[in-house]
């Protein structure tokens, strides 16, 4: 039985002229997997969360986490889920103990259990040397490991992360990607967005492709990659005319697809090797030298390429 | 509950960590009360509006010799003349029946002195030389300025009576002596000198209320000044603390409470906990630095108590019901500030509560702050809380109007 199952969820902002965020979105998410929601920025990834997370009120459509109704049981979804916010939202002027005691309690927890539960969880962000240190002392990378930590105090059924490596560095993203790898293995379900594609593709049993707030594509990596089939993406740099020579090159044989992305031309080919030749041929022909060529294998910026016409872009 | 309590303690840490906001809420108040209080406080006081008189004319006709028309009331023409439309501007008299109940206005706050003309006034200006009567002014002892204005009048008009009596004291001894018509006036001034000059049959004593045992004790300018400022800045730190609502809906530490198993309505109650407790805490450090700094008597610990917790539930409620209208600190900031200004300046905080008069004194009625002042006003006076209940009604009502309107504003939010 699936875990989260949400049913044509929608969200208009400031009904009936207001943008249209999330539109009729329905998947579910099995107990015990890493479900993505890939997409832009803007795409609608952080609206559906807010609603799953009963934020923000569905204007049509409902979604079910463990059995609850985000609409007519609200509380009782709250006490399954964990919910790690794309911004740092904990108190900066407080200790890390001092945060996680006072969440714990927003969780309901208290006397021992609280205290135990709080120990476990600075083991487990490694902060245990750092507790007593004000969170405004923090690095970025410390300060999101309280950010998720607070979300796990109650042992929820699914966490939910909504792009949680967002500004920080390399080290701590690797070390946020990690732990979140540790806690499906210790059978914890996650809700992920993000917009790095890396990202999606590392950590996710199945990922879910959201654009203009419409969900695109669902599927595992490798069943998204099979549908652009065995194209390969050809990144171009030309000295001059990139839109004239875009026009020419969409116009070849085995390029199924052509576009402008800011200082560069995105192609779809059937055969690179083959069309490659070609490329260079109608460049010189138009008047312009290619400067650099990257050729890349299918991977889910081609998917969303695919299906949408415009690049992924961080 | 326990959710409550860990919003409140949260929150009530981080304003004790506020050094600047704890400066405003503390040392403000006091500094310029204490700045106001000596200015005003010596006699040369500011006011706004006529000095509010009871008067009450007790004079009684005296018995006439036989065969002889009574005298009419002296009484009378005293009491025109207060009422006069030339002293209007300054005096605004209100005639009542009774010396108790001409006192127990100024007892409640409703007037600044209370005159008593006395039932032989007419008797002591027609009596034989000598006959001697006062007439009382019993005056609030923080309405100095009012005081004093009411004071002048009184003398001066019964300066005229003594020295019309003194006059027509002269021009009886003319008549009946041996002088000449060219030596009337002479031996009138004689007459006038031997008589020891305008003898004083009527006179001014003035008494006022009596608090606790001791006459006036407590209830001083510069207590009134306090009182009026700490309400002022109470508005101010309530404000302070309840801007967390706000500053923690932008920085997302208010949205993910709501994701916990936190209801709205929890939330909400530990902010109002928080806001009431600071406002609460500051309220007993001002109440007790006036005490300390100035020698402050507020009054009795039950009706202190009662105020104080009347006028934290309004300035906490006051606060709530901003910051739900408003979307951004800057917002609350610029019109928390506006609106306090404005209730402080109708509600009487900057200029006290008991010489208002007319609309102005209607208005102040009608304010949160307004009725509260007027019960701090009575606490110092000695009220119990008989005294004071008059004055929560309002106050508590747009407490109750202003917790609703937060609670519907929030929820509205956040639905």
């Amino acid at each position: 039985m699936s875990i989260v199952e949400a049913q044509g969820l929608s969200k208009q902002y400031d009904p009936p002229k207001g943008v249209l965020a999330v539109d009729g979105v329905s998947f579910a998410i099995e107990r015990g997997e890493i479900f993505s929601l890939l997409g832009p920025n803007g795409a609608g990834k952080s609206t559906t969360i807010s609603m799953l997370s009963c934020l923000l009120r569905p204007t049509d459509g409902d979604a079910f986490v463990d059995g609850h109704s985000i609409v007519g049981d609200p509380q009782a979804v709250k006490q399954v889920i964990g919910v790690v916010p794309q911004d740092i939202a904990v108190y900066p002027d407080m200790t890390a103990r001092e945060n996680l005691l006072f969440w714990g309690r927003m969780y309901g927890l208290a006397g021992a259990e609280l205290k135990t539960r709080v120990d476990e969880v600075l083991e487990l962000i490694s902060l245990v040397d750092r507790q007593k240190d004000r969170v405004d002392k923090f690095s970025g990378g410390m300060k999101r490991r309280v950010n998720i930590g607070v979300a796990l105090l109650h042992k929820p059924r699914i966490l939910y992360l909504d792009e949680p490596t967002v500004g920080i560095d390399p080290q701590s993203r690797r070390s946020i990607l990690d732990g979140i790898l540790d806690l499906r293995e210790q059978g914890m379900t996650v809700l992920y967005t993000t917009h790095y594609m890396a990202e999606a593709q590392e950590l996710s049993d199945r990922i879910g492709i959201v654009d203009h707030g419409k969900l695109i594509a669902l599927g595992t990596h490798a069943e998204l990659v099979r549908i652009v089939g065995e194209e390969a993406r050809v990144e171009l740099t030309v000295d001059k005319g990139l839109e004239q020579m875009v026009a020419r090159w969409s116009a070849l044989g085995g390029v199924s697809r052509a576009v402008v992305e800011e200082e560069h031309a995105e192609l779809l080919v059937e055969d690179a090797n083959a069309v490659l030749p070609h490329l260079f041929e109608e460049a010189a022909a138009g008047g312009s030298r290619i400067t650099s060529v990257n050729v890349s294998e299918p991977n889910l910026e081609l998917v969303f390429l695919h299906l949408t016409g415009r690049a992924l872009r961080d | 509950m326990r959710k409550i309590w860990a919003i409140a303690w949260k929150d009530l840490r981080s304003t004790a960590r506020n050094a600047p906001g704890l400066a405003m809420m503390l040392v403000a108040p006091l500094a310029l009360a204490g700045l106001l209080g000596f200015a005003f406080g010596g006699g040369d006081s500011f006011e706004i509006a006529a000095t509010k008189v009871a008067v009450t004319n007790e004079d009684s006709r005296p018995a006439a010799p036989p065969g002889e028309e009574a005298p009419p009331l002296a009484g009378d023409t005293f009491a025109d003349i207060l009422t006069s439309e030339g002293l209007e501007d300054v005096l605004e008299v209100t005639e009542v029946k009774g010396a108790a109940a001409a006192r127990a206005r100024v007892d409640d706050g409703d007037a600044a002195v209370a005159v008593i003309v006395p039932r032989d006034f007419t008797a002591a200006l027609y009596g034989a030389a000598g006959a001697s009567t006062s007439v009382e002014l019993y005056v609030d002892p923080t309405q100095e300025f009012g005081r004093a204005i009411t004071e002048s009048v009184v003398r001066q008009a019964l300066l005229d009576f003594n020295g019309a009596r003194a006059a027509a004291a002269a021009a009886a001894a003319v008549a009946g002596g041996d002088a000449g018509h060219d030596d009337a006036a002479q031996a009138a001034a004689a007459a006038f000198v031997r008589g020891g000059g305008v003898s004083e049959a009527l006179v001014v004593t003035a008494t006022a209320p009596r608090v606790g045992g001791d006459e006036g004790e407590g209830a001083t300018t510069i207590g009134l000044v306090l009182a009026g400022m700490m309400v002022f800045f109470m508005f101010f730190g309530a404000s302070n603390v309840a801007r967390t609502i706000i500053t923690e809906d932008q920085d997302g530490t208010l949205p993910r409470m709501m994701t916990t198993p936190t209801s709205a309505g929890v939330i909400l109650g530990g902010k109002f906990a928080s806001v009431f407790l600071t406002v609460a805490a500051q309220l007993v450090i001002l109440l007790v630095g006036g005490a300390v700094l100035f020698g402050i008597g507020w009054g009795r610990l039950d009706v202190v108590a009662v105020l104080a917790v009347a006028t934290a539930a309004v300035a906490s409620g006051l606060a709530l019901m901003i910051m739900g209208v408003v979307k951004t600190p800057g917002q609350a900031g610029a019109i928390g500030a506006g609106v306090y200004l404005v209730l402080a300046l109708l509600g009487g905080n900057f200029t006290g509560t008991a010489t208002s008069a007319g609309t102005y004194a209607t208005i102040q009625g009608f304010t949160p702050n307004g009725p509260l002042l007027r019960g701090w006003d009575a606490a110092m006076r000695g009220g119990d809380l008989a005294d004071v209940a008059s004055h929560l009604l309002v106050p508590l009502a747009f407490a109750a109007v202003f917790f609703v309107v937060a609670v519907w504003t929030f929820r509205r939010r956040y639905a």
